[in-house]
């Protein structure tokens, strides 16, 4: 019997526990699927004799029974042999047993580990197209609006011919477009795209005006990059407001930017935070005329002062954002990609504007805003694939239930992972960097050197043009060629330079699309990829690896390491090798088992770290989102025309005035335009207090309270008074407000909504948040009460750290 | 009364709340009750009473465990022990430091080491124990060594045992293990306490022992006053710019950094306390041909007399002070906030932050310290005013502080749990919901 768990299981909240228990968060055991994949192949060899029309048929007729009956045990099995038939008929290709296996594994809520080139569009279209029976819609989020198109456009011809109707949407569309796409039974988007529809569909104000479905099933490709990576990063829907930028940010910016390091401010340690000394501070009040910037009237203007710092001594042209077109764009600390309609928090972002001599861009005023991790969270059932999912297996079944099933390749990986090469300083790992790029193109096998910025990448171009080596680069700035670049960086003689971008979802074939010289490359060892740095986290490491050695193909890796690379710097690595071996072997690169070792833990210490902030943020978001629900629900019942009047059960006597006046109709109308318009204003208000309130609410650990406790209480008055003043505002406004047929003027009434918005995503929070002081709990008296019994040793512990602080 | 009532039918209500008090309830009678099983080859009738100082607080925190020669004797002091010393080599240690920051991997390792250290404690304090406390007449096996051994292996296997049942506790009950082990130690007196003090005042007493319980009831109430207080300094942020909402209802609930009244906790009262023996027991060797050694040597025997109290009270507010000064570091506080962009309206970041936060800690600290020394020496006084000894104990010092303190932290916790009740409530439709996610409330 096969069971389908992952149509039936509830996830009630407080399982937490008992699922950590039982948590076997990477399963490699494969023999579970073996006989459903013997099941599935079975039922592929009756449909292989069938004629085109026979097939059709039987795809039709199958959809109508599931339509009918529902889910068998049978069904699944069907589905998926129907599938790898279409897909054989269509395309010319019939999945792996690994790809049936992948496909089984994620029809069971899970993630699938495939490597890169072992066909993962072509796998997601069997768990898909079972999910797409069920008549509720199936999203594919994937990575880019390309890949949307591309792959949507690539399997259309299976779906078609199992008469299941596709469809893709892209950012640029209008509502209506969207509407026609998101009603076929399958829709490719991306997962950015489909969290700003979620947002917007939060604001319609007419039922009609909806044109998303209620999401049922999503299966998310690159689920590490969406599910990680972004799912902190929160998606912005906006309006314009009022310019409420005080003084002159280009002034500031001036005054900020002639100050001198270490005299007028300091960073601490690891560079996340930025202070004046005192100093700077006169300096600045002198430029700005001021008399006391820290007088609490002056509060904002000292926001602008410590934004300018940190947008002049934190953040680098061409690290963290280039210019294009007058405008700044983010550029991705893991993908080194330009992030897609990515802002900096506002106040950063004019700031930095600011530095830059561009026109400040207009903000607007938050409408709405969702993490990817609270809007993924939406579907049901969810799934995904990638090819580096392991090392991230805890966090993705914490955050989304959602375990990870390891699939071999279809052949045996045969890249060769070299030991890092370690070097004392930066000047020589960057030497031999170019003497083995040149040793090896010399013999024309193709290299990928994966840069960390976009600095980088344009020094070693410019460095091997010296050199009389051409080379292609591929970076945040020529990113629309990246599909062009790429096809070609597995010919022979090919060297490409790239930021950490490249290929999310796009091969490198050896000899390019063609195979031009497929054998000679083969025996010259395949792809050489390069990394120039470790990167913080191990996935990013074993992204840039599987760039090379896809599909059985011979390849190598070899990352270069210098200890004087800012990882290896921020954590002390370096100091852990002795001064010795710094001096003597300063030219040779040598293999360092304990340098490797603790690059390998301090991987883990970032991770581990992220891993904490996020699931503290998690847990101070799911608050407020129990509080959205509420509110989304009265609006609801507004906008639905199910509410009781407020008018009514506040003010008889105006409601029944006003009813007679113009009309029972027209007055519901009225209350249900103007509850809206407050309900979205007030939300947006209370959004932005509790932004504030969550930087802040950690000064309460200092005196040893329990920061979400704390958040919990305050949260919880602010938003009471805030339902409140919602209700009190309706029945006011409602009682004042002049109202015909077509109900009321929201502009003449004071609530215009906004004629325009935008969407944008906010850049992770660039201000690195004390987030150890919210992790850390209250003080415990019983713990404390023993302790203090062996007061000897308490005093010792006390001794040794005022001791080790100097 | 009628609030009281609904709330606590609303705790019963809430699934997940109800079976956490269960299993809290169902570990701390199985830590009661193996504090009554004795050690094989014990007779519990030949064993001594636990005298006061050192042992007698010991006990105390231990619910009578320690005197009872039972499984549990040690308890979890030992534990605690460990933990002191691993957070020890953690500050000076830099391997130690490093596992500290691997996140969920290296705190696993931490655990692992503090058990083991929690074992290697265990065995060398339950050989002292035995040597210690059990006289030679009350062990009933003929053979020594083999009771020796078998007792340090039950011993270490009770420690071990008690620490796993607080873990489970803080896992999958309610409040902190480890406090609510040691509170319940200390609460499991005071029904016979009463029962006891019911019976001595009698039908004839009945005034006095309503007189009694009125005291008592202020003197908790005003410890817990005590224990939340707190002074709050009002900090602002410069750091972001918030929007347009400059009609915020919140507007008045600004930031502010809560500094404790009594943020030094029993633990100055503890210090003193294990300090109190030492006079009789100086004075003591002189006491024969000494007149004013003997002197002190009565004075400080008696918990009651008065220069055993001022002599205490002054050693408590001396500690308090000292104690807030070790713990409370305002240049770290001043710099965290530099760090993060915070300041006090009106003062300039740096070493006039800090300034300002020493002079308002001094404020309170003083009348925190004060207090402290009260509430302290208040059971001497009502065992003075006739009060039993027994009953007297809960009329403040540590046991009363400990119990407040550690019912306060449970309670707020159920109160959180309450409020996301409240919010369920709230959604009524479960149609928007979508998936849960996989969090747990705290």
């Amino acid at each position: 019997m096969v069971t389908y768990p992952f149509l039936m299981v509830k996830f009630p909240v407080f399982t937490h526990i008992k699922s950590r228990l039982k948590a076997d968060f990477i399963q490699t055991n494969l023999k579970i699927y073996e006989k459903d994949l013997l099941a599935i192949r079975e039922a592929e060899n009756t449909l292989k004799e069938k004629s085109v029309a026979e097939f059709r048929e039987i795809a039709i007729n199958f959809r109508k029974a599931f339509h009918l009956l529902g889910e068998t045990p049978q069904t699944l099995i069907k589905a998926f042999a129907l599938v790898s038939e279409a897909a054989f008929r269509s395309l010319g290709m019939r999945p792996f047993d690994e790809q049936i296996i992948a496909a089984l594994s994620m029809s069971k809520r899970q993630i699938a580990e495939m490597q890169t080139g072992e066909g993962k569009t072509l796998t997601a279209t069997m768990p898909v197209y079972y999910c797409a029976l069920f008549g509720k819609g199936a999203h594919v989020l994937t990575f880019n609006d390309y890949l949307a198109k591309r792959d949507a456009n690539w399997m259309q011809p299976v779906y078609n011919l199992l008469g299941i109707s596709v469809g893709y949407i892209q950012e640029s569309m209008t509502t209506e477009e969207k509407k026609v796409a998101y009603n076929q039974d399958i829709t490719y988007l991306t997962a950015k795209e489909a969290g700003f529809d979620y947002l917007r569909s939060l604001l319609v104000t007419d039922k009609d005006e909806d044109f998303r479905r209620n999401p049922y099933f999503a299966l998310i490709d690159e689920v590490d990059s969406i599910l990680i990576d972004e799912s902190r990063i929160p998606l912005v829907i906006a309006g314009e407001a009022d310019n409420f930028l005080e003084g002159d940010f280009y002034n500031i910016s001036n005054a900020v930017g002639k100050l001198q390091p270490e005299t007028d401010f300091q960073k601490d340690e690891y560079e996340l935070n930025i202070f004046l000394t005192e100093s700077g501070v006169k300096k600045i009040e002198a430029a700005i005329g001021c008399a006391d910037i820290f007088d609490g009237n002056n509060k904002l203007l000292l926001t602008q002062v410590n934004l300018a710092l940190h947008a002049h001594f934190l953040l680098s042209k061409d690290v963290d954002y280039i210019i294009r077109n007058g405008a700044i764009e983010l550029v991705g600390e893991f993908t080194g990609r330009v992030m897609d309609k990515r802002r900096w928090p506002f106040g950063l972002q004019a700031a930095i504007e600011a530095k830059e001599n561009l026109r400040i861009q207009q903000e607007g005023k938050i409408l709405g805003k969702a993490t990817l991790q609270r809007f993924v969270n939406t579907y049901p059932h969810l799934c995904g694939m990638t090819g580096t999912a392991k090392s991230a297996a805890e966090e993705l079944f914490t955050f989304y239930n959602l375990p990870v099933t390891i699939i071999p390749p279809h052949k045996p990986n045969i890249r060769i992972d070299a030991e890092d090469k370690i070097f004392s300083n930066k000047e020589i790992k960057l030497q031999n960097i170019i003497t083995e790029i040149r040793k090896v193109n010399a013999k024309g096998r193709p290299i990928l050197v994966g840069t960390q910025t976009v600095e980088e990448s344009e020094y070693f171009a410019k460095e091997l043009i010296k050199k009389g080596i051409s080379c292609e680069i591929l970076n945040a700035k020529n990113d629309e060629k990246e599909a062009e670049i790429i096809a070609k960086a597995g010919m022979m003689n090919a060297v490409t330079i790239s930021t950490n971008m490249a290929g999310r979802g796009t091969d490198i074939k050896l000899g390019g699309e063609l195979g031009v010289e497929k054998e000679k490359i083969i025996q010259l060892g395949g792809l050489y990829v390069i990394g120039t740095n470790r990167f913080e986290s191990q996935r990013i490491d074993d992204q840039l690896r599987g760039r090379a050695g896809r599909q059985g193909d011979p390849g190598s890796s070899q990352f270069f390491v210098s200890l004087e690379d800012d990882l290896l710097q921020k954590f002390g690595i370096n100091e852990l090798v002795p001064k010795k071996v710094w001096a003597q072997d300063c030219l040779s690169g040598v293999n360092l088992t304990i340098v490797n070792r603790e690059v390998d833990r301090v991987q883990r210490i970032i991770e581990g770290k992220n891993f904490e902030i996020k699931k503290t943020l998690l847990k101070y978001g799911a608050f407020i989102e129990m509080q959205r629900q509420i509110i989304y629900q009265k609006r609801n019942e507004f906008l639905e025309g199910t509410f009781e009047s407020l008018l009514k059960k506040n003010e008889p006597y105006s409601f029944d005035r006003l009813a007679q006046k113009v009309g029972k109709k027209a007055l519901q109308l009225a209350e249900k335009q103007i509850s809206i318009a407050i309900i979205d204003k007030y939300w947006a208000d209370y959004l932005e207090e509790i932004d504030q309130l969550k930087q802040e609410i950690h000064l309460v650990a200092i005196g040893g309270l329990n920061p979400f406790r704390e958040f919990q209480k305050s949260t919880t008055s602010l938003f009471e008074r805030y339902l409140v003043e919602i209700n009190n505002q309706i029945v006011e406004k409602l009682g004042k407000a002049e109202i015909t047929a077509s109900g009321v003027n929201l502009e003449k009434e004071g609530l215009k909504r906004p004629t325009s918005t935008w969407t944008y995503l906010i850049n992770d929070n660039p201000f690195g948040d004390k987030l150890e002081m919210i992790l850390m709990g209250n003080s415990n008296i019983g713990f404390a009460a023993g302790a203090a019994i062996w007061w000897p040793l308490l005093a010792l512990y006390f001794m040794v750290k005022k001791w080790m602080k100097k | 009364m009628k609030k009281f009532f609904t709330t606590i039918k609303n705790i019963f209500s809430i699934e997940e709340l109800r079976t956490r008090i269960f299993y809290t309830l169902g570990f701390l009678m199985v830590f009661r009750l193996g504090s009554f099983i004795v050690l094989p080859g014990v007779d519990p009738s030949k064993l001594n009473e636990a005298s006061s100082g050192f042992f007698g607080m010991i006990n105390t925190f231990l619910g009578g465990a320690f005197s009872r020669a039972s499984i549990f004797a040690l308890g979890i002091m030992p534990y605690i022990s460990a933990s002191i010393i691993v957070q020890l080599l953690s500050v000076a240690v830099p391997k130690f430091q490093k596992l500290q920051k691997e996140g969920e991997s290296g705190r696993k390792k931490i655990n692992q080491i503090t058990r083991v250290l929690t074992i290697l404690i265990t065995m060398a304090q339950a050989s002292g124990y035995l040597a210690a406390t059990i006289p030679a007449e009350a062990i009933t096996l003929t053979n020594q060594s083999f009771f020796v051994a078998s007792s340090m292996i039950i011993l270490t296997s009770g420690t071990m045992f008690c620490m796993w049942l607080g873990e489970k506790i803080t896992e999958k009950g309610i409040g902190n293990g480890i406090s609510m082990l040691i509170m319940i130690g200390i609460i499991s007196r005071f029904p016979l306490a009463i029962i006891e003090e019911v019976g001595t005042r009698g039908t004839q007493g009945l005034l006095l022992l309503v007189l009694e319980f009125l005291a008592l009831f202020f003197i908790v109430m005003s410890v817990v006053l005590l224990t939340t207080a707190v002074r709050r300094i009002p900090v602002q942020y410069a750091r972001q710019v918030v929007g347009g909402g400059k009609k915020q209802l919140g507007k008045g609930q600004r930031s502010y950094i809560p500094l404790k009244v009594n943020s030094a906790n029993v633990m100055p009262i503890i210090f003193a306390q294990s300090l109190m023996f030492l006079p009789s027991l100086l004075s003591s060797v002189w006491a024969e041909e000494n007149d004013t050694a003997r002197y002190i040597a009565q004075a400080f025997a008696d918990f009651t007399s008065l220069e055993y109290n001022i002599t205490f009270a002054i050693l408590i507010i001396l500690f308090t002070f000292f104690y807030t000064a070790i713990t409370i570091n305002p240049k770290q506080m001043a710099d965290d906030m530099k760090r993060n962009n915070a300041f006090i309206p009106g003062v300039k970041p740096g070493e006039q932050t800090s300034d300002y936060i020493s002079a308002v800690l001094d404020k309170i600290t003083l009348p925190g310290a004060l207090f402290l020394a009260i509430v302290a020496v208040l059971p001497a006084f009502a065992s003075a005013a006739g009060v039993s000894m027994n009953f007297a104990q809960f009329y403040g010092g540590t046991s009363l502080i400990i119990m407040v303190g550690v019912i306060l932290d449970t309670l707020q916790q159920i109160e959180s749990y309450l409020l996301m009740r409240h919010y369920e409530g709230m959604m009524k439709s479960g149609s928007i919901k979508g998936r849960s996610q996989n969090v747990p409330a705290f």
